[in-house]
């Protein structure tokens, strides 16, 4: 009785082109690596099975130091060195270009994009004014401008959206259709567009969340030779389709000239 | 035929070129007062040879030039015999051969002469060589075995054998006249804002587009030239805005989206009563694309979108970062954004070899966010060492210090005596209570405390 129920939906659903929703109707595992964007870390590379779907919007989520940026600036360094274009939505202004290119960013081939140069939330003159185009909102608003012209302009193989420093309340302000309408712009196409936030936010069908948790590394016993040796990350792998779960850890080194 | 017209010292080459661009558009212009006309086609309209070559001289005259005409099969006969005789020479095709032979050695020099009058005038080497063989005339170098020649003289001497009998090194290529691109509307009535613009421009742009293509040829720099007219109605002013292209293109609805987007950031302070649209043409782009290459965004794409990127986030913000060589923390510069240039391609085999980041090991590189203004904390410190970091920026929480290292002591630009663009100070690296880690730097000449990034 239950399955008539259910082909008499799934029917209904196929004549109205509302089959996409289905779970029948899933796309078949990336098994192609021309499909997927690795990160250039073996394990976890393994753990996504291969690297970040192209043509899906995938997140990176986590507090303040828990490696968001070295994942993201990783996949952008994996990107260019394979020879193909990223950029980079940098809604804050936050990119250090000295430690990517250190992380091995092929800077020729990184298109950024800067944002305003103000605080994670607001300074004292943006919280005095109502004017929310001002503030972080209207960072956020140029941010997603931005992120849907490189989009629809094709070619770029790995676009990342940082919005790492975006206050928790501008960014429940954004429309969740903002995202709908990003996947929809990607589909098809051989771009992987990769959100930074604290919190997950787009929740991809197609996509992968990271979720991240990190501390950071220090080296030496006493305080004349102590220094940060880098910084040991949890990456929790969430797909809400239950395809490409599963935990790791990434060491990540700290790449200081001093 | 050809027709060779030679025109006396002191002559005007544009006077010379626009009497031979009288007869026929095929001109080669071959020196700074020599010029060759193809007469295929003309014996209709002016009769034959010789009537032409006295037409020649007779336009020539009447704009105040002497010239001499040679009339011959090639080129290279006509051009010869019109350095050596006066007045009209006619010879019919076939009979250069017997014409050239009693000319001098020395005639060949013509075609080494620089083609613009400021080249240095360089002697032809081979001369006094031919001369030591004997060789007087054109028909006594027309005549050695040919083999003979190549074996002691090369290719060089190869050419410089045909030459002398009279035969042509390849095709006339006809010079093209300086062609203007430029396509210009004058309005009924004024009109004020982008919007009915962009039609204007779009109704200018579509026949300068299929001028280039007709031409092979691409725009490298758009000029948009608007003619203002005040609210007075009598004064008029000219809003002229240059937009340099990274690549030649001609596509109409790219040039004028640019067009629009730099009208966008840069509007006219008044109504327009006239658009004049004029490019800089270059020869057109050739693309070979590559099967190992992921392809890449075209020029005409990535042009639109970085004017959409600049006119949404502003100049400069947008584009390729660089590092710089310095030691100044956060230094970079920016620069426009081609990844199509100097790339290698992996299976051109090409020797252009650009530096690539080393592929390392692979384990990525802790990364920084750094404020680009930063941040003022109040930071105490105990024996040295801070203990606790917290600063009025909401988002950061700032808390007790859990683990710390430094200082390391940093100065540099203190020769330039400029506060913006000098500094001295201690670093620290420190973890929070509240899990972050942060980079906290002290200003040692006036001991306040500043949040420079986050490890993150």
């Amino acid at each position: 009785m239950a399955n008539h129920a259910r082909a008499d939906i799934e029917t209904a659903l196929r004549a109205r082109k509302l089959d996409r929703t289905l779970t029948t109707a899933l796309p078949r595992e990336h098994r192609d690596e021309a499909a997927l964007v690795a990160m250039d870390v073996p394990a976890l590379d393994a753990c996504l099975r291969g690297g970040l779907p192209r043509g899906q919007l995938s997140e990176i989520a986590g507090p303040s130091s828990s490696g968001r940026t070295t994942l993201a600036v990783q996949a952008i360094a994996a990107s260019t060195r394979r020879g193909e274009i990223a950029a980079l939505v940098d809604t804050f202004d936050r990119l250090d270009v000295a430690s990517a290119a250190a992380a091995g960013v092929d800077l020729d081939r990184l298109l950024w994009i800067r944002g305003q140069s103000w605080g994670p939330a607001s300074d004292f003159a943006l919280r005095a004014t109502s004017d929310r185009s001002a503030g972080p909102d209207g960072a956020i608003n140029r941010a997603l401008k931005a992120l849907n012209l490189v989009l629809q302009a094709r070619g770029f193989a790995c676009v990342v959206l940082d919005l790492a420093d975006a206050p928790p309340a501008a960014l429940k302000r954004i429309p969740f259709t903002t995202w709908l309408r990003v996947q929809r712009v990607i589909e098809g196409s051989d771009t992987a567009c990769l959100l930074v936030a604290p919190q997950p936010l787009a929740r991809s069908a197609g996509g992968l969340t990271l979720l991240l948790a990190g501390r950071a590394r220090w080296a030496g016993d006493a305080d004349r030779n102590r220094h940060l040796a880098g910084a040991d990350v949890t990456v929790r792998v969430v797909s809400p389709r239950r395809r490409v779960d599963g935990e790791v850890s990434v060491r990540a080194t700290a790449n200081d000239s001093r | 035929m050809f027709a060779a017209v030679y025109a006396a010292e002191g002559s005007s080459f544009e006077t010379l070129l626009a009497v031979a661009r009288d007869f026929s558009p095929r001109v080669d212009a071959c020196g700074a007062r020599e010029v060759i006309v193809d007469l295929d086609g003309l014996t209709r309209l002016f009769g034959d040879a010789k009537t032409i070559a006295g037409e020649l001289r007779r336009t020539a005259a009447d704009r105040g030039l002497r010239v001499r005409v040679a009339v011959a099969g090639t080129r290279t006969a006509a051009r010869l015999l019109a350095h050596d005789r006066a007045g009209i020479t006619i010879v019919e095709p076939g009979d250069e051969p017997a014409a050239l032979e009693c000319l001098r050695l020395e005639l060949l020099e013509i075609f080494h002469e620089p083609h613009e009058p400021h080249e240095p005038h360089k002697p032809f080497e081979p001369i006094p060589t031919l001369r030591r063989w004997g060789l007087r005339t054109l028909g006594d170098l027309a005549r050695l075995p040919g083999d003979e020649v190549a074996a002691r003289l090369g290719q060089p001497g190869v050419a410089w054998q045909r030459l002398a009998r009279g035969e042509d090194p390849g095709p006339l290529v006809p010079s093209v006249p300086d062609e203007r691109f430029e396509q210009a509307l004058d309005l009924e009535w004024p009109i004020d804002g982008l919007e009915p613009l962009s039609f204007v421009l779009a109704r200018l742009l579509e026949p300068l587009s299929a001028h280039l293509e007709r031409r092979d040829r691409g725009a490298a720099v758009l000029h948009v030239r608007l003619h203002l007219v005040k609210r007075d109605g009598v004064t008029r002013e000219v809003h002229e805005r240059s937009l340099q292209l990274p690549a030649p293109m001609r596509d109409a609805r790219t040039l004028r989206t640019l067009a629009l987007l730099d009208l966008e950031s840069h509007p006219p302070a008044a109504a327009i009563d006239r658009v004049v649209v004029a490019v800089d043409p270059t020869p057109g782009r050739v693309v070979q694309f590559s099967l190992l290459a992921r392809p890449l965004p075209s020029p005409e794409q990535l042009s639109t979108l970085m004017a959409r990127l600049t006119a949404l986030m502003g100049e400069d913000r947008c584009g390729a970062a660089v590092t710089v060589d310095s030691w100044q923390p956060g230094a970079f510069e920016m620069r426009r954004f081609s990844p199509g240039s100097g790339i290698r391609d992996p299976g051109s085999g090409g020797s252009e070899v650009r530096r690539i980041p080393d592929p390392g090991s692979r384990i990525p590189a802790v990364a920084i966010r750094r404020f680009r203004f930063p941040v003022a904390a109040r930071v105490t410190v105990d024996r040295g060492t801070p203990i606790r970091v917290t600063s009025d920026r909401r988002g950061l929480n700032g808390g007790k210090v859990e683990a710390h290292a430094g200082p390391w002591r940093a100065s540099g630009g203190w020769w330039i005596h400029d506060r913006v663009t000098s500094w001295e100070r201690d670093e620290w690296d420190v973890t929070l209570s509240d899990g972050a880690t942060y980079r906290v730097f002290r200003e040692r000449d006036t001991d306040a405390w500043f949040i420079e990034g986050v490890v993150d």
